[in-house]
């Protein structure tokens, strides 16, 4: 087995006899050593929250800029190659802008979604349309938006596949978080309700203490669209978590948490 | 038309394909700074006619359309050739006739008869239909005249469409409509008033009756029209005898009347 | 004396042949046309002869021009023929195009701004074409926008454009938008008025302009569809 997938996964333009190609399962590999992001999406408007990781203490936390805003209606949330990502949210603020130079009209988050998935298939051979990426993106994207079908979430990942959620998890953390958020998840949850669930299980699946830094929040709402928590909503947030027993033991852990982070990364 | 290549799927692309670049034409030909740069550009385009066909007329009869035009080709108001056949046989459900240069029409029957060829050759039982082929010539003219390079030709097209007769024309430009009576040229003010009139009065006329009116109208286009001769093609198209390209057919003449006044003066 | 003096072959144009006749080639042509459009609160009218000519020459005297974008927009043509074909098979393309990639029918508003797009790409070579577009907003209202050849694009709610524009403005100025009237009420003007309107326009531009008469293809557009009507006009 070993053999036949080291053959098969040097390039992107060639299946293995199974029928799968390895760099873009790679690729999502990748995403699994990512951050952590979550999004839900309420009748309220959408929630997105993600860890921030400062990978030594010296590093200025708010250069960290994962939640990005596409365009008013539409925001969107990152995790594994951060190069990668910004690639992706620069065609889709493209798409963006043109569409509603064209049209005199929002984009819908799924046009967004479904342009950012043509740009992320183009790897693999150049041709008449110009030089492809060599290899996947290693990222994957969550995009939350408002249109006039309401409030929606979108899940893309490196193999350009595009799907609506109404709760996802992203990054080194997904598989527990998305158990979590199968389960809090329900179809009347206000958004409150979702920002408390989705810091709640970020929570669990961080390895830091949550605090007003080492996160990012943001909500898509009708009235204010687009917006970043401050520092001060953060803060209130987080006070209205409900203390766990965890929390006192990482606090008495002698071991900085970002060091056990970048150890964590390595081991992988 | 220009259809979205396959790159417009994955991108915002021109919106104009076949056109010039916005802002590639600020020197119009004609202009004094452009034209006298006409031969260093090493091209050569027709914006003028050389050997030109004079009108050609067509209409729509109860089972089929008649496409005509006589067999002079002119160099200015030289009968330059007398013998050239403007009408010909596309395929067996569409006739064409072409008036303009006469060059320009051979170029482009060319054209069809590859494309004509090229089917022959799928050999998948479908075969060109008069509205596809009118679609066709329009986009070809189009296109041609957006790179300032016209087919100098008015081209009238005569089919059998679904059971129905279609008669269509396109010209240099690529305007293109269809009617029932159509006439280019001197055709349009001196043909189309008399087969209109022919056409409202009994728009189911047999064969018979719209051959013998088309002869009646290609006899007063030789009168009125100086670059006109008696000889003229006939294309014939009806859902039971298919195609059919007659003549060349003489046109009777008689100029007799012309002389009288004169004598009167002498 | 003077005649003598001046070549001779200006006279004979005909046997002036050491260098060909320089007929110039112009890529445009006039066709003619006139468009007409009221909108009112639910719905929105536009109508357009069917002449289509060229100088003193009619091409055909039933050309529709009024071409049906959606299941609420009409655009309605005049102009350079060529540029009004090629101009609307574009436009319905984009259209469908639309269609695949939104899953969506394109709105009036979005078509109207593609079609503004699209006219200034080709601002260096315009299209020809004087264009109205009507059809109904998001919320049902009638709307009409206006259009130079290269892409200015007006909201309106009553237009005249094409060979007649000129001479229908400012009758639909009066008529519909109450100009110049003193002590009238302003009522919004309503679907079986503005028809009655849009048809005396018209039989007034046959009598005085060539290039519009025949007859008139009717598109009323409510929420319910759109509804086509004719009305025969003069003929001369």
């Amino acid at each position: 087995m070993f053999l036949t997938r080291s053959e098969y996964d040097r390039g992107v333009n060639t299946f293995s006899p199974e029928g799968r190609l390895f760099q873009v399962e790679y690729a999502i590999e990748a995403i699994k050593l990512g951050w952590t992001a979550i999004g839900i999406c309420t009748s309220e408007g959408v929630i997105l929250a993600v860890e921030k990781r400062t990978t030594s203490l010296l590093m200025e936390p708010t250069m960290v800029e994962k939640i990005v805003e596409i365009d008013k209606h539409i925001g969107c949330v990152s995790s594994g190659l951060m190069a990668d990502s910004r690639t992706l949210i620069d065609r889709a603020r493209i798409e963006c802008q043109n569409h509603w130079f064209t049209y005199d009209e929002k984009m819908s988050v799924e046009s967004v979604a479904q342009a950012v998935s043509n740009l992320a298939i183009q790897f693999g051979d150049s041709d008449d349309d110009g030089s492809a990426m060599s290899r996947p993106f290693g990222v994957a994207l969550l995009f939350a938006g408002i249109d006039e079908k309401g409030p929606q979430l979108f899940h893309l990942d490196p193999s350009g596949t595009f799907v609506q959620y109404d709760a996802k998890a992203i990054g080194s953390g997904s598989e527990g978080a998305q158990q979590s958020l199968q389960e809090v998840y329900h179809k009347s949850m206000t958004l409150k309700e979702a920002t408390k669930a989705a810091l709640k299980i970020l929570k669990q699946v961080m390895e830091e203490k949550l605090n007003d830094t080492n996160i990012e929040v943001m909500s898509m709402t009708p009235e204010a669209k687009f917006h970043m928590f401050t520092k001060e909503e953060l803060q209130e947030v987080l006070a209205s978590l409900p203390e766990t027993r965890e929390d006192s033991l990482r606090s008495t852990s002698n071991m900085t948490p970002s060091i056990r982070t970048s150890l964590s990364m390595q081991s992988q | 038309m220009s259809m979205p290549n396959k790159a417009d799927c994955f991108s915002s692309l021109p919106f104009w394909q076949n056109g010039p670049a916005p802002g590639a034409f600020y020197n119009f030909p004609g202009t004094a700074a452009s034209s006298s740069n006409y031969n260093d550009c090493g091209i050569q385009r027709t914006q003028t006619p050389m050997v030109t066909g004079s009108s050609v007329i067509g209409i729509q009869y109860k089972d089929g359309i008649i496409i005509a035009a006589d067999v002079l080709a002119s160099y200015g108001s030289l009968a330059r050739f007398r013998n050239c056949e403007r009408v010909m046989k596309v395929n067996d459900n569409i006739i064409l006739g072409a008036g303009g240069d006469y060059a320009d029409y051979q170029y482009l029957r060319s054209l069809i008869e590859q494309k004509i060829i090229d089917e022959k050759c799928l050999d998948d039982g479908f075969t060109l239909k008069p509205k596809s082929l009118h679609c066709w010539l329009t986009r070809v003219m189009y296109n041609k005249r957006s790179n300032f390079n016209p087919l100098w030709n008015n081209f009238i097209i005569g089919g059998i469409e679904d059971g129905k007769p279609f008669l269509g024309t396109v010209d240099k430009l690529g305007t293109a409509f269809s009617d029932p009576v159509i006439a280019t040229g001197y055709g349009a003010y001196l043909a189309t008033p008399i087969l209109t009139k022919a056409y409202d009065a009994n728009s189911q006329m047999t064969e018979e009756e719209a051959t013998n009116l088309i002869y009646k109208v290609m006899q007063v286009l030789f009168y009125r029209d100086a670059r006109s001769f008696p000889k003229y093609h006939l294309g014939v198209i009806s859902k039971e005898k298919g195609v059919e390209i007659r003549g060349p057919i003489e046109i009777e003449h008689n100029w007799e009347v012309s002389t009288m006044g004169r004598n009167q003066l002498r | 004396m003077a005649l003598v003096d001046r070549e001779p072959s200006r006279y004979l144009p005909d046997y002036d042949v050491q260098a060909p006749k320089q007929l110039h080639f112009s890529p445009y042509a006039d066709n003619g046309g006139s468009v007409v459009a009221i909108a009112g609160d639910d719905f929105s009218i536009i109508a357009a002869d069917t002449r289509l000519s060229a100088g003193f020459s009619i091409y055909t005297r039933k050309q529709e021009k009024l071409f049906t974008l959606s299941s609420n927009t009409v655009l309605g043509c005049s102009g350079c023929w060529c540029d009004t074909l090629t101009l609307t098979r574009v436009m319905a393309a984009r259209m469908q195009m639309y269609e695949h990639e939104h899953h969506k029918t394109m709105a009036t508003p979005a078509a109207a701004q593609m079609l503004s797009t699209m006219l200034y790409y080709k601002r260096f070579f315009p299209y020809y074409v004087s264009n109205i577009l009507a059809g109904l907003d998001s919320e049902g209202k009638g709307v009409i926008y206006r259009y130079d050849p290269v892409g200015h694009c007006e909201k309106n709610y009553y237009v005249a454009g094409g060979s007649s524009g000129a001479l229908l403005q400012p009758l639909l100025d009066n008529q519909v938008g109450y100009l110049n009237q003193e002590n009238v009420e302003k009522v919004p003007i309503t679907k079986e008025k503005a028809l009655a309107i849009i048809k005396d326009v018209f039989t007034s531009a046959a009598e005085r302009d060539i290039y519009t008469g025949d007859g008139i293809f009717i598109k009323i557009i409510t929420k319910d569809g759109i509804a086509t009507d004719f009305f025969e006009l003069r003929r001369d």
